[in-house]
């Protein structure tokens, strides 16, 4: 034991002084950083997520700038591009206007190689076919041709080639004249022409004659020039011009597939970003109330979920579609989004109502309590964040099933009124024609499937990055 | 903690995605192996659905499938399409159609038609399929049982050129007040209620066939509801009928004619409505005729099958409606869209189905006139599609109606996938053409005939089957008083020009009615005919004289047959 210093203190006033403030103390935490901005620098650090995000906004600036760029009207119908692919072939002949036909007129000079003189006559194109045959139907013996002989020919159309005993394709008239005018649908393309004659009983006889030939496309002046097909200036019979170009091919009708994508993606994105989103914040704000108070009010609020529920979702919007006094052949987008909002609450209401529950039990926000915070404070604080995950996966999974149901309420003719598309109502009219023109399905199909895997990754990359307990795990 | 650090995420990226691999291969092995095994179990379970066998040559008999189940077969009440091709195999009236589509003998030998009586003379042979004759009794009941307001018949109104038939229906005379008569078993007269030159025409239709009085009354109420709650006189009757499955039809053993029912057995194997799996079943040998559809065409001709044209007779065609508030009703508005409208584009370009032909006016081409068809005798008016032309009639309706701009046009129509593209295709037309807006208003069967009845439309895309070989079977639709004038038109010329061709008696004069009619359509722009429709379809290689019709049953077998060596 030491003895203690002998040296007195004297204290004076100014170690009473407070000590002076310092603008700041050494540092030694990281930046302070705030939520959100945790949140996005840790989505950045995904590179999935993060192309999803991109991918989503060049989707809507496609949708949303698209009809700038490219300006073809999607409802305009280029009826000699009927369901063309992308990449076709737009050579086209400028040829005078059809004119109707009544048979060859002047002397004719038939083929001989084959049993009834079966002859093109003129050129075969897009206008129209032209065949004219001789009958070799006579009387018994060697009398001459009669009309009383002729019972009539059945001419038949084929795209493939006629091996010997096949059947000769698709009939397309039965005729007692020695012509025929083929207009149905002619393709640049190859076809086979069959002419069989007739007996008596209107049964076909052995006599019968095939020939070959290539369909030309062609397109008169006057229609050149409508659909501003000529560029540089005056055109004449024999030009070949370039018909409208159709980058992603054409529907049904000849519509360009492109612009109907751009408008489509108007709607389906519409639909199918702002409702969920409208209908999931409705969710979270109902769910987190019923979850925070608990008790008789959590019972009550949860009851009329369930009968939320329970209403059929076709018949409010039947109902809606009549309150807005939207007629049939209207746009029913507005109506479908109410409809949407008021009855898919449940839900997600549900989902954030049991996180809620859970996270009130949890020792941290018991401890927050303890120290004082507010009610805002702890919604704000650690519920909210705590149920990001849970919400925005919802709201994910949600996008995709509201393209879809519009999709299905346009196809059954409540949604989007024809001629507007939607990337639903393609996929339906596409679906028709799936083996014969994949791509009138394939492009919205696409474009959906897109939307969808970019909003799922999207919201997989943000539950992560905005889930507040995996802050700490780095 | 085990777990491994999330900062290295190139190994659990890669783990990740070889464990997916390894699900998605376990996945695919699971349904692979799932398919194997249920199509197993198909084929040990379903050994009752292979007995369909489009051609059994040994049996004589061929498999066939019905679109749907015929809601009952009693004739006095039918009005559908499937209840007329099986009452078209199992009964015989007193006239019907022979091959070549015209009017034949059938259990009448002969008959005669004069302005104030039609009488028709029975074959003694003709019997029923219990052995008993067919007398001209049986049909005095079965047309007082069609007329009899409690039974309800759609179609008595075709019985009303009987004298009394009309007041019998209406309940106000006792059904013993009919215009009817058998002096002997074998002759039926009829006394005429006005005179009516194509009365046999009518007697092919089904709710003229005969019911035998004391068979009907035994059914107590159950008539033709059932295989045993029928009275066959036609060349087969029902052997078997399970209802929405299937129907076998077997020959008539009483039958009279050997020329029908060649084959021993119709099997009515599958009933569905849906062309797809029709075709399939044609494609695995179960049935031998299936409808080809505009998808299914390319394929049919690369599989090199035979395929078949028929024109079913019935035309399609635009209806304005007539009515005093519609802006419709002004001549000069519907001759702008008559001259904007190109049918054949419609037919060849945009609806691209094969058989179809482009409309030209209301009387389809397989009417016959005087001699030759209707439409050599009396051509349809045609007009040029000309837009100048079309824009000054539009302009010239707008002043008419002092109209500032055209209110949005209503188009009423189906909503099956050839109406969807007709519509817009219409729409697109009329747009570009005339800046006319058009709503499409798609509307399922019995909503749109409740909408057509009431008239909630400005256009219509409708159509007209045939009831009977006649062109008035068309001709009177646009009487003002004819209640499937949905446009109520009303002129009176051609209430009078109807009123000739029902009431004259020479045949030319009424197809020189039928003429004026079909150019005061033209004229007046009544309805736009858009197309006659054709049905294409596939027929087996060995079954050969299958007869399609335009009236009664749409497929015929009853003169089919098979060939082996084909």
């Amino acid at each position: 034991m030491s003895e203690p210093s002998t040296t007195t203190w004297h204290p004076s006033p100014s170690d009473f002084a407070p000590k002076p403030k310092h603008k700041s103390a050494d540092a030694i935490t990281r930046p302070a950083m705030s939520y959100w901005q945790d949140a996005w620098r840790r989505l950045k650090e995904n590179k999935r997520a993060l192309f999803s995000l991109y991918l989503i906004i060049g989707l809507v600036t496609f949708t949303l700038a698209g009809p700038y760029l490219w300006t073809i009207d999607p409802s305009a119908q280029d009826l000699d591009q009927i369901g063309i692919t992308p990449g076709a072939n737009r050579n086209v002949t400028i040829a005078p206007a059809y004119q109707p036909w009544y048979g060859p007129t002047n002397e004719l000079y038939y083929d001989d190689d084959n049993a009834l003189g079966l002859t093109l006559v003129g050129d075969a194109t897009s206008q129209a076919v032209r065949l004219a045959w001789k009958s070799t139907l006579r009387g018994p013996g060697s009398a001459p041709y009669s009309d009383q002989f002729n019972h009539g020919y059945v001419i038949y159309r084929t795209l493939f080639a006629l091996e010997p005993s096949d059947a000769f394709g698709l009939p397309l008239m039965e005729t007692k004249n020695h012509f025929f005018e083929d207009r149905l649908d002619l393709q640049p393309t190859d076809y086979y022409y069959t002419v069989v004659a007739l007996d008596s009983q209107g049964l076909e006889t052995g006599q019968f004659a095939t020939i070959a030939l290539t369909v030309k496309r062609v397109i008169t002046i006057l229609e050149a020039q409508q659909r501003g097909l000529t560029k540089n200036g005056a055109v004449v019979e024999g030009d070949q011009i370039e018909l409208a170009l159709h980058p992603f091919g054409t529907d049904y009708l000849g519509r360009d597939m492109l612009a109907r994508l751009i408008y489509g993606g108007q709607v389906s994105l519409f639909i199918g970003i702002f409702a969920p989103l409208l209908y999931v914040l409705l969710g979270v704000i109902y769910g987190s109330i019923a979850g925070f108070m608990g008790g008789g009010i959590d019972q009550l609020m949860m009851r009329f979920a369930d009968f939320a529920v329970a209403l059929p979702f076709l018949l409010f919007m039947i109902l809606l579609k009549v309150i807005f006094g939207i007629g049939p052949g209207e746009s029913g987008v507005l109506p479908m989004l109410v409809a949407m909002v008021i009855l898919l609450w449940p839900a997600p209401a549900r989902l954030v109502r049991g996180q809620i529950l859970q996270i009130r039990e949890e020792s941290y926000v018991s401890a927050s309590q303890l120290l004082g915070a507010s009610t805002n404070y702890l919604i704000f604080r650690h519920m909210i964040p705590n149920t990001m995950g849970v919400i925005l996966v919802t709201i994910t999974f949600q996008v995709p099933s509201a393209i879809f149901t519009e999709a299905f309420l346009s196809f059954i003719g409540m949604g989007v009124a024809p001629p507007t598309p939607s990337w639903g109502s393609m996929c339906n009219d596409g679906i028709k024609s799936m083996l014969t023109r994949p791509h009138e399905l394939f492009f919205p199909a696409l474009f959906i499937s897109i939307t969808v895997l970019a909003f799922n990754l999207l919201g997989d990359g943000l539950r992560d990055s905005l889930d507040a307990r995996m802050r700490n795990r780095e | 903690m085990n777990s491994k650090s999330p900062s290295n995420s190139h190994t659990s990226a890669y783990s990740l995605s070889r464990q997916l691999g390894v699900y998605f291969l376990l996945a695919i092995v699971f349904v692979v192996g799932l398919l194997l095994v249920l199509n197993q179990l198909a084929g040990l379970m379903g050994t009752a659905t292979q007995e369909a066998q489009a051609v059994d040559i040994a049996n004589n008999s061929i498999s066939a499938a019905l679109s749907e189940e015929p809601p009952q077969l009693d004739s006095s009440k039918t009005t559908d399409a499937s209840s007329g091709l099986v009452l078209g195999h199992v009964m015989e009236g007193l006239l019907r159609m022979d091959l070549k589509d015209r009017l034949g003998p059938a259990i009448a030998e002969r008959w005669d038609v004069t302005p104030t009586h039609a009488t028709f003379w029975l074959r003694k042979d003709a019997k029923w399929s219990d052995g008993q004759p067919i007398t001209a009794a049986d049909f005095i009941f079965a047309w007082q049982l069609a007329l009899k307001p409690e039974t309800g018949s759609e179609y008595a109104s075709l019985l009303y050129p009987i004298e009394n038939a009309e007041a019998i229906n209406s309940g106000e005379l006792p059904t013993s007040a009919l215009g009817l008569s058998a002096p002997d078993p074998q002759t039926l007269v009829v006394k005429l209620a006005r005179p009516m030159a194509f009365f046999d025409k009518l007697v092919v239709f089904p709710t003229f066939l005969p019911i035998r009085e004391d068979f009907y009354k035994a059914t107590q109420g159950r008539f033709g509801s059932d295989a045993e709650e029928l009275l066959y006189s036609g060349p087969y009757v029902i052997k078997n009928w399970v209802h929405g499955a299937s129907m076998l039809l077997e020959r008539n053993p009483h039958y009279w004619d050997s020329t029908r029912g060649k084959l021993a057995q119709v099997n009515f194997a599958y009933i569905t409505s849906d062309a797809t799996a029709t075709l399939n079943f044609f494609k695995d040998k179960r049935i031998a005729l299936a409808g080809l559809q505009a998808e299914n065409l390319t394929e049919a001709l690369r599989l090199k099958w035979p395929i078949r044209r028929f024109a079913d007779g019935t035309v399609f065609y635009m209806e304005f409606n007539h009515r005093v508030d519609r802006l419709s009703r002004n001549l000069n508005f519907r001759k702008a869209i008559q001259h904007s409208l190109d049918m054949e584009e419609l037919v060849y370009k945009v609806t691209k189905l094969p058989g179809y032909m482009p409309g030209k006016s209301l009387f389809p081409e397989w009417l016959i006139g005087v001699e030759k068809p209707l439409r050599e005798e009396y051509p349809a008016s045609t007009v040029d599609i000309d837009r100048a032309e079309a824009k000054a009639y539009l302009e010239l309706a707008q002043k008419e109606l002092g109209l500032k701009d055209f209110p949005e046009i209503t188009l009423l129509t189906g909503d099956n996938p050839v109406s969807n593209i007709q519509s817009e295709w219409l729409q697109e037309v009329l747009k570009k053409t005339l800046g006319l807006t058009i709503k499409i208003d798609k509307q399922i069967f019995k909503q749109r005939l409740a909408k057509m009845s009431s008239g909630d439309f400005d256009l219509l895309l409708g159509g007209w089957g045939p009831d009977y070989n006649d062109p008035l079977t068309f001709g009177d639709l646009f009487a003002s008083w004819n209640l499937n004038n949905r446009g109520r038109y009303s002129s009176e010329t051609m209430d009078a020009l109807i009123l000739t061709a029902q009431s004259a008696t020479a045949t030319p004069d009424r197809m020189e009615a039928f003429g004026d009619i079909q150019q005061q359509l033209f004229d007046d722009v009544v309805i736009l005919p858009m197309y006659e429709r054709g049905i294409t379809y596939v027929v087996h290689p060995q079954l050969k004289g299958v007869k399609r019709r335009v009236i009664g049953a749409s497929i015929d077998y009853t003169y089919a047959y098979i060939d082996p060596d084909a």
